[in-house]
C-alpha cells in the first residue's frame, strides 16, 4: 500500500525526464515573451522559421546515424563542399541540375564514410567519431581548394536567376515557407521511413545491440553504410537551403554544424548509445536549440555567454541521457 | 593439529551472486613450501574462490587466514603487498611498457629511478632463470616470457602464494616444461604455489596436494599420491544423473549436414556428420575450440577454410545471413550480449530475424509482426507481461526463449545451442530440454553446447569431445560411461 504513491512520484519523473525538452520549450517560451513581447511579432515568427532550415535537415539525417549507434562529425566539410560544388556548377548546368548534382555529392560522401569506417572495421562509435572527424578535414580542405579560398555570392555572381534558390530563401506558400514545407516533407517520409519499413528498423536494432544483430540475421554493415548516405543527403539538403539564406557563402559555412546538429538529436531524447529515438525527439531538439539561440539574442545575452550555455546544455542532456540508462 | 607449515586456511567462506551461489561453506588448508593443485568444471566456483583471496571479490562469510594474520576486506593491492599474488591466465601487463617498468608498476618512487627498476629486474628474473631484456616492450614478449615477468613482478613482492590460474593454457609443452622446473625451485626456496588447472596430467605431475571443487563447494582435499585419475574425474562431474532430463528422443535420419573441414587459427582440420533428426552433443573445456566450429559455421566467424555440404549441397557461408539462408540457426553462447537487444520488447527480440520474410516493398507488416510475437509467447509460455514488456526485465530463461522463439519462427534445419541453459532456473531448464526434443522429433537437427557434462549426456544422440581445436572422439553417451567421455575431452 504505501509503495503506490512513491510508484506514482517514479511516473511522474519519468514522464518529466522522458519529454524534459517539451516542458523547457514551453518555459522559454512564456519567460521569453514575458520578458521581451518582441519575442511574439510576426516578424520573429519568420525569423525563427527561416533559422530551422538548415540546421533540421542535417539533424534529421544524423538522428539515423546516432539511432544507429554511430556519429558523424564530416558534417561541417560535407556541408562546405557540398555548397561550393552546387554554386560552381550552376553556370556550367543550370540550377536545378547543379542541386541534383550536390545531393548526389551529398550522398556519394556520406556513403564513403560509411564504406571507409567498415572497411577500417570501425563498429564503434569511438573510432567513427575519429574517422568522421579525418573525413570532415578532407572534405574541408577539398572545399578551400576548389575554390581557391574565395567566398561566392550568388545573388551577384552569376548571370542565372536562380529561382529555386530564390524561393527557399524567401519564398512563401500559404503561412509556411518553402523550405519550412520541404522541411515537413522530409520529416514525413523519414517518420515513415524508421517506424514502418525493414530497413529503419535494421538502424534501430544494429544500435540497440551490433553484435545481437549482427548475429540475428542484420546487414549490419550495409545498414551503417547506409545510414551515412542517408546523413550525406540529408546534409547537402542542409547544404542547399543554407547557401540560399546566407547570400555570400564561404567555403567553411559549415563549421559548427556538426555540433549543433548532435546537440539537437541528443536534446531531443535520442540516446547516444545508440537504438533508441527518432525524428519527431529531434525535431523537438531543434526547436529548442534554435528557440534558445533566439531568446537569448532577444535578450541581449553576448555571443560567447550563449556559447557557454549551448555546451552546458549538451552535457546536461547527455547527462540525463546516462541516467535514464543507469535506471533502466 | 599443527598448524605452524599452514600458509593459508580457508574456512567456511560463502560467496553469493545476485541470483547464483557461487561458493558453499569453503574449506581448504594450504602447506608452505607445497605445490597445491585446484581442480573443477567450469563454473566450479574455482576463480570466484581466487578472487576472494586476491581481494577482488569480497567473501559473503567465513573466515581467511593468510601467514598468521587473520585477512578480512581485503583490497588487490594489499594482499599482493601481503604476499599473496595471483597470475591470471590472461595476464595482467601494461603491453606498452618495458619489462622492468611493468615488474615495478606503480612503485617507481620507492625504487629510487629506472636505473634501479631496471637493475631490481635483471635480478629478479636471473633468479629465475630468465634471459629476458628488462627494456624490451611487454607488447613484444611471447606467452611464457609474460609469465616469467609476472612470476617477478610476484617475487618481487617476497610473496609466499602465488596463485597461478590456467598458466599452462598458453604455452608449448617445452615452455611447460621449464615452467614445471621454475615451479619446482620455487617450491624448494619455500613459496607456496597454487596451481589452478583442467589438465589432470600437470596435476599429477606437479601438485602434492589437490582440492577439487564442484558447485561452490570443496569436495575433497587429498594428496595427490593417494588419488587416480578416474577417482578425481568421479569427483570433478559428481552429479548423479537423475531424472531431470526428458528422455531423448531417437529420431536420426539420413545426413543433413557434411562439415568437410574447418581450419582456422585456432581449428584443426574439423569434420563431422549431422544427421535429420538428431541432437549432437559437443563436450570440451571452456576454450576448446566448442563456440569457435559453431561460430565458423554459421559465418559468424572468418574461417581459414570452410568445406560444408547440407543436404548434399556445397553451401559457401561469409557471414551470419550466408548461415540463415543455408538452414542455420545460432543461439549464441552470451545471451544478454550476443543475443538479445536488452532495452527493446519481447516482440522486436522474437521477430527480429523474421524482419524481412514478414516485409513486403521494405515496408514490415504490423499484424504479421504482432502475431508472430503473440504465437511464440504461447507456444515458448514466454511469461511476460506484454509483447511490449522490455527483455531485459525478464529472467534468464524467458530471455533465452526469446532468442529460441526467434528461430523457431525461421524455423532453421539445423539449430545450434551454445550453452542454452546456462545460468537458467531448473524448471525452465526442463522447458529448453523438451523444446529441444520436439525440434528434433519434427526433423530438426540440433548442435548441442554445453559445460554441464550430464546435460550433453542425457540429451544428445552423439557425442564429440573437442580438445584444443580438434575432434578428440565420437562417444555414444549411451553405452560411454562419463568417464571415458570427459577423459577424452580433457586430452
Amino acid at each position: 500500500m504505501t509503495k503506490q504513491p512513491r510508484m506514482g512520484r517514479q511516473a511522474a519523473v519519468d514522464f518529466l525526464m522522458e519529454y524534459l525538452v517539451l516542458f523547457v520549450i514551453v518555459a522559454l517560451v512564456i519567460v521569453t515573451a514575458i520578458v521581451e513581447p518582441r519575442f511574439l511579432s510576426a516578424q520573429n515568427f519568420t525569423n525563427l522559421m527561416r533559422q530551422f532550415g538548415p540546421l533540421s535537415f542535417v539533424a534529421l539525417g544524423m538522428t539515423f546515424i546516432i539511432v544507429g549507434g554511430f556519429i558523424d562529425l564530416s558534417v561541417p566539410g560535407m556541408i562546405s563542399i557540398v555548397a561550393m560544388v552546387t554554386l560552381s556548377l550552376v553556370d556550367v548546368i543550370g540550377e536545378l541540375p547543379a542541386m541534383f548534382a550536390g545531393l548526389v555529392l551529398g550522398a556519394a560522401l556520406g556513403f564513403v564514410n560509411g564504406t571507409t569506417l567498415m572497411l577500417a572495421g570501425a563498429n564503434t562509435q569511438a573510432k567513427a567519431l575519429f574517422i568522421t572527424f579525418g573525413m570532415s578535414q578532407i572534405y574541408r580542405s577539398l572545399a578551400l581548394h576548389l575554390t581557391g579560398g574565395f567566398p561566392m555570392n550568388w545573388g551577384t555572381l552569376f548571370e542565372h536567376p536562380m529561382p529555386v534558390t530564390r524561393a527557399l530563401s524567401s519564398g512563401m506558400w500559404g503561412p509556411l515557407s518553402i523550405s519550412f514545407w520541404v522541411f515537413l516533407f522530409f520529416l514525413l517520409v523519414l517518420y515513415i521511413f524508421q517506424s514502418k519499413t525493414a530497413l529503419g528498423r535494421a538502424i534501430t536494432y544494429t544500435g540497440g545491440n551490433l553484435t545481437a544483430a549482427e548475429l540475428g540475421g542484420i546487414p549490419t554493415k550495409r545498414v551503417v553504410v547506409f545510414i551515412y548516405t542517408l546523413c550525406g543527403f540529408m546534409v547537402a539538403v542542409g547544404a542547399i537551403v543554407l547557401f540560399s539564406r546566407v547570400s555570400v557563402t564561404v567555403p567553411t559555412v559549415g563549421t559548427f554544424f556538426e555540433r549543433d546538429a548532435i546537440m539537437a538529436v541528443v536534446v531531443g531524447g535520442t540516446s547516444l548509445t545508440g537504438g533508441r529515438g527518432n525524428v519527431l525527439r529531434t525535431v523537438m531538439g531543434v526547436s529548442l536549440v534554435i528557440l534558445m539561440s533566439n531568446c537569448m539574442n532577444l535578450l541581449g545575452v553576448q555571443t560567447h555567454a550563449q556559447e557557454v550555455v549551448r555546451g552546458a546544455i549538451l552535457v546536461l542532456a547527455i547527462w540525463l541521457d546516462h541516467r535514464r540508462h543507469a535506471r533502466g | 593439529m599443527d598448524n605452524s607449515d599452514v600458509i593459508l586456511s580457508v574456512q567456511n567462506v560463502n560467496k553469493s551472486f545476485p541470483g547464483v551461489r557461487a561458493l558453499t561453506d569453503a574449506c581448504i588448508t594450504v602447506r608452505k613450501g607445497t605445490v597445491h593443485g585446484v581442480v573443477g568444471e567450469n563454473g566450479a566456483g574455482k576463480s570466484t574462490l581466487m578472487k576472494i583471496l586476491s581481494g577482488v571479490h569480497t567473501k559473503d562469510s567465513g573466515t581467511i587466514v593468510f601467514d598468521g594474520q587473520t585477512v578480512e576486506n581485503t583490497t588487490p593491492i594489499q594482499s599482493i603487498r601481503s604476499g599473496l599474488s595471483i597470475i591470471y591466465q590472461e595476464f595482467n601487463l601494461v603491453n606498452t611498457l618495458t619489462v622492468g617498468e611493468n615488474i615495478f608498476l606503480g612503485r617507481y618512487a620507492e625504487m629510487n629511478g629506472m636505473r634501479n627498476i631496471h637493475k631490481n629486474a635483471r635480478e629478479l628474473l636471473d633468479s629465475i632463470g630468465s634471459k629476458i631484456d628488462t627494456h624490451k616492450m611487454v607488447s613484444d614478449l611471447s606467452a611464457a616470457e609474460k609469465q616469467m615477468v609476472e612470476i617477478s613482478k610476484a617475487l618481487s613482492f617476497n610473496s609466499k602464494l602465488i596463485i597461478m590460474d590456467e598458466p599452462s593454457s598458453s604455452l608449448t609443452a617445452d615452455e611447460l616444461k621449464q615452467l614445471f622446473v621454475l615451479i619446482g625451485d620455487l617450491r624448494k626456496k619455500g613459496v607456496t604455489i597454487i596451481y589452478i588447472s583442467h589438465k589432470l596430467d600437470e596435476i599429477f605431475e606437479l601438485c602434492d596436494t589437490v582440492t577439487i571443487i564442484r558447485d561452490g563447494k570443496v569436495i575433497d582435499t587429498k594428496p595427490i599420491a593417494e588419488l587416480t585419475r578416474n577417482e578425481m574425474i568421479a569427483k570433478m562431474i559428481g552429479r548423479e544423473i537423475e531424472n531431470e532430463y526428458p528422455e531423448r528422443p531417437h529420431a536420426a535420419g539420413e545426413t543433413i549436414m557434411n562439415v568437410e573441414t574447418i581450419n582456422t587459427r585456432k581449428l584443426k582440420n574439423i569434420a563431422f556428420e549431422l544427421k535429420k533428426g538428431e541432437i549432437l552433443g559437443f563436450v570440451g573445456l571452456v576454450g576448446a575450440g566448442r563456440t569457435e566450429i559453431v561460430r565458423a559455421i554459421y559465418g559468424a566467424d572468418k574461417a581459414k577454410e570452410l568445406k560444408i555440404l547440407i543436404n548434399g549441397r556445397k553451401v559457401k557461408i561469409k557471414n551470419p545471413r550466408d548461415g540463415m539462408r543455408a538452414g542455420v540457426g545460432l543461439l549464441p553462447e552470451d545471451r544478454k550480449l550476443e543475443g538479445l537487444v536488452l532495452p527493446f520488447s519481447v516482440q522486436a527480440n522474437v521477430i527480429m530475424s523474421s524482419l524481412w520474410r514478414i516485409s513486403k516493398f521494405g515496408f514490415v507488416n504490423a499484424s504479421k509482426e504482432k502475431e508472430i510475437a503473440e504465437r511464440q509467447i504461447k507456444s515458448l509460455s514466454i511469461k511476460a507481461p506484454s509483447p511490449h514488456t522490455k527483455v531485459k526485465t525478464l529472467s534468464g530463461g524467458n530471455q533465452q526463449k526469446c532468442i529460441m522463439g526467434r528461430w523457431l519462427e525461421i524455423n532453421p534445419d539445423i539449430l545450434i545451442l551454445d550453452e542454452p541453459t546456462r545460468g537458467i532456473d531448473v524448471g525452465t531448464k526442463y522447458e529448453i530440454y523438451l523444446l529441444i526434443k520436439r525440434i528434433a522429433e519434427n526433423g530438426g537437427s540440433v548442435i548441442m553446447i554445453s559445460s554441464e557434462l550430464p546435460e550433453v549426456l542425457a540429451m544428445s544422440n552423439r557425442v564429440l569431445t573437442i580438445c584444443e581445436g580438434r575432434i578428440s572422439g565420437e562417444f555414444n553417451p549411451e553405452t560411454d560411461s562419463a568417464h571415458t567421455i570427459m577423459d577424452a575431452a580433457i586430452g
